[in-house]
Order: structure tokens, then sequence, then C-alpha cells
């Protein structure tokens, strides 16, 4: 489903002329299997959140291939990852990353309008989906007026919408109270079980490592094969 | 992403701006306004001086001096093989030729006598062709018979009534307008009519003259003359009495042939105004010195052709600074816009979608503008031509308000041409900051850390 080879990636940093490259990622391999949990967890500045950014297309790798559902998708385009993204990946941010000036109902339907769904299709799959996430009755709510769990789960809905097989989470809980972190735990183990999504968690909480089938350590660029498959 | 989502998107974001994008699209509004107002006096003075031109000539009407090789300080001889070759270029209805009588003629009808001018001898089934058109009576079928002009009338007074017009005239202040006679009255069809011709043989001495008489009837009066102020008291022979009376009345140094006698007018008719100027060139073509309005129309055109130009120029340059602020409003909406754009890319959106909100929303801005501004100058236009000659008159102190002048003229292109340029502007101040939306880095936008 996901594998990657001999990746690395470096910054260059200082002026131009005089730049100097700083690794970041040195030669990472991994592989991630369908229906899989897999969290990545590290110290700040261990290259986490890199890889994701690598995996998710919005920065291009030093070195070294990356291939999702057989695709080798290193050279693509701005163009392709924007459609590869829409067909196949679903993101959730830290920070929620939800627009303010939409409603939570328009938020979770701005990727089926990106797709360019019908309006009336848009409005029955997204009502559906925010029963599900149980925010049926904050539709015309706004970010600023929902908590952060409710913000968390929004996020969710919204990539959950075009019903990806990958989930891309950077630090889904990093915002959130110890109980709102379970009950987003909870809905992220439910997914992956119900509708067999994959997930690539980053994460430094070895709480939301802990419900994860593969558990990667990244140390200083490098990829520590610690941690076992975790049973859940 | 749907285009009717984009527009929907477009909108959504245009509403969190409103006086933002309304001071925009306000600016965009007064340029094109000015814009087409400005211009809108070129082509109305354009208009007013082309439709001057055109009423004081037949439109139709070619004249034709002869042919090139003719010195052009020598009249024009054309024989009649010219002639025939002038009707027989396309879209010719009629070739008009005519001798006036140049010398002092005078005409009597009854008791009456009165002198006019001109008395033209012609072909009279062209003049039928070409304008000549009948108020009362018929076309001349006899030799003798012929048509005069509308006021012929007028020119036919007693010697009573000349009498006292004269008097009438030494005795009334200067500057003041006396009662012209009325004339003969009646029906004039059918009456005799006599023109006495008076030649003098010895320029110096005035005594020495010839005079002869020749005798027509009546048989049609002309159709009234479109203008007010013009009067038609010409006479026209039929050429079958060329060679008589020219005999008499032509005086040159040279001996010359009666055949000979160039004519001293040939007009050519073409079929409508848009033909004009083909009847032109191809008379040119032939080698025969012609001046036709489309002639003079020509140099008016270029003339105002240029003048609209320098307008529309100027009306441009308001329109590019308006485009500074839509640049402005553009730029100040991506920056604004800079994280939802990004989670947008982020999602999956395509650089192009993007890229066509903004500019969508920059020819939104500029479509208004065209709009408004449009409806704007023609009620500035309407307004302008409505008041203009009142304000005129009242300055000038006429008590005739109706200047007939047409001060501003939006034709249909002049909206097409401002449109055009409004909307242009307004898309190409609208690139660089779709551009800047499009380029946005998502890593940036969504204030990750990498």
């Amino acid at each position: 489903m996901i594998e990657v080879h001999q990746l690395s990636h470096s910054f260059k940093v200082g002026k131009k002329g005089s730049e100097k490259e700083i690794p970041v990622l040195k030669n990472i391999s991994l592989k991630i299997n369908k229906g899989e949990i897999a969290s990545i967890v590290g110290r700040s500045g261990s290259g986490k959140s890199t890889l994701l950014n690598l995996l998710s297309g919005y920065i291009s790798p030093t070195s070294g291939d990356i291939l999702i559902h057989d695709t080798n998708v290193t050279k693509f385009n701005e163009k392709k990852w924007a459609k590869f993204r829409l067909d196949n990946l679903g993101f959730i941010f830290q920070s929620f990353q939800l627009i303010s000036s939409l409603t939570t109902f328009e938020n979770v339907e701005l990727p089926l309008t990106l797709k360019g769904i019908d309006s009336a299709e848009r409005k029955k799959m997204v009502m559906s989906l925010l029963e599900e996430v149980g925010l049926h009755d904050h539709t015309e709510h706004y970010p600023n007026e929902l908590s952060g769990g409710q913000q968390q789960r929004v996020s969710i809905a919204r990539a959950l919408i075009t019903k990806p097989s990958i989930i891309f989470a950077d630090e889904p809980t990093g915002s959130l109270d110890s109980e709102t972190e379970k009950e987003i735990l909870d809905l992220i183990k439910q997914l992956n079980k119900e509708q067999g999504i994959t997930f690539f968690i980053i994460t430094h909480d070895d709480e939301v490592a802990s419900i994860s089938n593969h558990k990667f350590h990244l140390q200083d660029g490098v990829l520590i094969k610690g941690g076992a498959v975790v049973e859940i | 992403m749907k285009f009717n989502d984009q527009i929907k998107f477009m909108f959504r974001n245009m509403k969190k701006n409103r006086l933002r994008v309304f001071m925009t699209i306000l600016a965009t509004t007064m340029a094109c306004a000015f814009l087409i107002v400005l211009a809108s006096v070129g082509f109305g003075i354009q208009k007013s001086i082309t439709e001057e031109i055109k009423s004081q000539q037949l439109i139709t009407e070619v004249t034709v001096y002869g042919k090139a090789e003719t010195k052009p300080d020598e009249s024009a001889f054309l024989s009649n093989e010219d002639l025939g070759e002038l009707a027989d270029v396309e879209n010719v209805t009629a070739v008009v030729r005519r001798n006036t009588i140049e010398m002092e003629a005078e005409v009597a009808v009854d008791d009456r006598t009165g002198s006019t001018y001109p008395i033209y001898i012609t072909n009279m089934e062209e003049e039928l062709k070409a304008n000549l058109s009948l108020s009362k009576g018929a076309i001349p079928k006899e030799e003798n018979e012929v048509i005069v002009g509308y006021h012929f009338a007028q020119a036919l007074l007693t010697e009573k009534e000349r009498e006292e017009y004269e008097k009438k005239q030494e005795a009334a202040p200067e500057g003041e307008m006396i009662e012209e006679p009325v004339g003969f009255e009646g029906d004039l069809i059918g009456k005799e009519l006599t023109v006495k011709v008076t030649k003098y043989t010895d320029e110096e001495n005035e005594e020495k003259s010839e005079e002869k008489s020749f005798t027509f009837n009546i048989s049609g009066i002309g159709k009234e003359p479109s203008r007010d102020w013009e009067t038609d008291q010409s006479i026209y022979i039929n050429d079958s009495l060329r060679e008589e009376i020219l005999g008499f009345t032509f005086v040159s140094e040279e001996e010359t042939k009666v055949e000979e006698i160039p004519y001293s007018q040939v007009l050519v008719y073409a079929t409508s105004l848009e033909k004009v100027e083909q009847v032109t060139n191809d008379l040119k073509d032939k080698g025969y010195n012609v001046f036709s309005i489309t002639e003079e129309l020509d140099s008016v055109n270029l003339f105002f052709t240029v003048f609209k130009a320098g307008l529309v120029f100027v009306g441009t340059i308001a329109i590019i600074i308006a485009s500074i602020g839509i640049f402005n409003t553009m730029t100040m909406a991506v920056t604004e816009r800079t994280q939802e754009i990004g989670i947008m890319k982020a999602l999956g959106a395509q650089p192009s979608t993007i890229r066509r909100i903004f500019l969508m929303e920059s020819a939104y801005i500029g479509v208004m503008g065209a709009i408004i501004g449009v409806a704007i100058s023609y009620a500035i236009s309407f307004a302008a031509n409505m008041l203009l000659p009142i304000i005129l008159s009242a300055a000038l102190g006429s008590e005739d308000s109706s200047i007939d002048f047409v001060f501003s003229y939006i034709p249909f292109s002049l909206v097409l041409i401002a449109s055009a340029i409004s909307i242009g502007v307004a898309m190409i101040s609208g690139f660089r900051p779709a551009a800047k939306a499009t380029n946005i880095n998502v890593l940036s936008a969504l204030r990750r850390e990498m």
C-alpha cells in the first residue's frame, strides 16, 4: 500500500551562494500494508513531519522513491499530486485546519466540491457522515463556535468524506485534552476496523502510538525499527 | 470543481469584503463611464458633421470633372462615348449632363416677369432617374416642355409688385427683413413660359447686345426642397434643344462647333450611399476626375478616427489607473485567504481551479464596472444632449433653443470597445494576484513545522 525506498531529504539553509545542506531524513525505507494503523514516533526535529509532507506530496524528496498503491508518486507534478490526494488520501491536522469562514457542513463538503460532485449528492453524503461522527446538530456552526474535539471531528469527517483508502494524521490529538483524545482515538480505531482505512499517524504521544499495528521510531532522520507490531 | 461551485466560491469570497469590492467596482465604473463619455463626444461631433455634409448635397451624387489627361484649368469635354462608359459602370443609375445658361435671362409668364437661376439644359429622363421628382404636373413629353422649380412662381412679379417691393426695401431700416412678394398665384401647369436671353457681343460695351427669346410650356413643378431655407427656382429644359440654345448662348474665343460644346456639369448617381465609394473608385480607375461625398467623408472620418483614438487612449489611462485598485484588492484578497488557499491545495484543489476563482473575481469587477459604466454613460450622454443645447442657447442669448447638434453619441461599437478594455484590463490586473494564489506554498500556508 505505502512503500518507501531509500528516502532522503535535506533542507538548504543560508544565503544564496553560501547555502548549507542539512539532512533531515536519511535513507528511510518502510512498508505499510493495507488496513494497518502505522505510527511514527520521535522527538521534535526527528523528521516525522517531513516524512509525512513527503508522503503527502507537499515537498519533493532529495532522493529515494515513494510508492502508494503501487504507483510511484515521487516524480508527480503539482497537478497530478492534487488529483491523487483528492482521490486517495485524507488528511487530519493537529490544528484542524478548518476554513474559518465555512460552516461545519461546508468544511466537510469542500473535498466533494473540489471533486465536482453534484450539490444534492454532496448534501446527502455530508449529512450522513456528520451523523456518523455525531455532529449532525452542528452543521451550521462555524469552527470558532465548536470545541477542540468537535473541530477535530469535523476535520476527520472532511478527511473521510471522499472515502479515501489512506488517511494521514499529523498529531491528531495534539491539541486535545486526554478525554477528547480518547474519543478521537476510538473513532480512528472504529474507522480502521469497520472501513478498513489505512492510517498513517505522526505522534510523539505513546498513547496514540499504542493503537497502531506498526510503530516506527525516527531519530535524527534515521528510522529505528524499534517497537514490534502491537496487537490491538 | 464545477463551474457553478467556482462562481459560488467567488461570491462567497467577495461577500467577506463587500465594501472593498464595492469601491473597486465603483472605480472601474467611473473609469469605464469616463472612457465612453469622452469618446462619445468624438462620435457625436463626427455624427453631426457627417450628417451636415450628407444633408448639403445629394449623397449618391458623384461629380465628374473630366478625364485625367484634361488640363486642370480647362473645362472637361466628355464625349458621348465617355458618357456611355459612365453609364456602364456598375451600380450607376443615371448620368446627368447639364449645360447652364450663364447669361442674363429674363423669364415671363403672362404679364409677370422675373430672373431666375439656374436654367439647365439637360436630359430629362436621366434627371428623373437621378433625383428630380415632381410635386405637380407631368414629365415633359414634347420638346418645348419644361419643368420648373418648386419656388419658381415666387420669382414672377408684375411691374407694380416689383416697384413696390423695391420701394419697401429702400425705405426699410438696415437689417430689417421685408416680406417677399408672393409672386404668381395659381396653376403654372400648361402656362407658356418665355425665356429671353441677352448676349453681350462686346464685353466692354454693354449696349452691344443681342437678345433671343425661347418659348416653352410648363409641364411639371419640382418637389419642395427638403430644407426650409432652400429655394428652388430652376428651369429644366430638354436637351433636344441644346444645340439651338447653346448655339446662341455659348461664347468662346475659339470657333467651337455646337456639338463640341462641353457639358458644364456631369453628375453620376449611384444606386445607394454604400455604392458611392465603389462607383467613385471605378470612375477614378477609368481615368476620370471625380468628386463625391465619400471623398469629403473620407477626410472627415480620417480626422475623427485619429481624434477618437486619442480620446479612447485618454479614457484607457483612467481604466489603467482603476486597474491599480483592482490589483490592490486582489492582492489583499489573496493575502487574506492564504491559509484557506493552503487548505484547499492540501486537500487536493487543482492549481488551475485556484487561479480561475481569482481571475473570475477580477473579471467580475471588470464586468460589473463595464455594465454600470455603460448605463451611466448613456444617462450622461442623454442628459448632455438634452441640456447642453438649452444651456448654450441661454449663454449665447439666442431665443431659438433648437440647436441641432449631437454632442455625445454612443454607438454600440464604442460600448463593445470600452467593455473589452475594462474587462481586459481588470483581468490583466488580476493575473499576478491569481498567480500568487496558485503558487502559495501549502506548508507555509498551513504554518506547519517542517
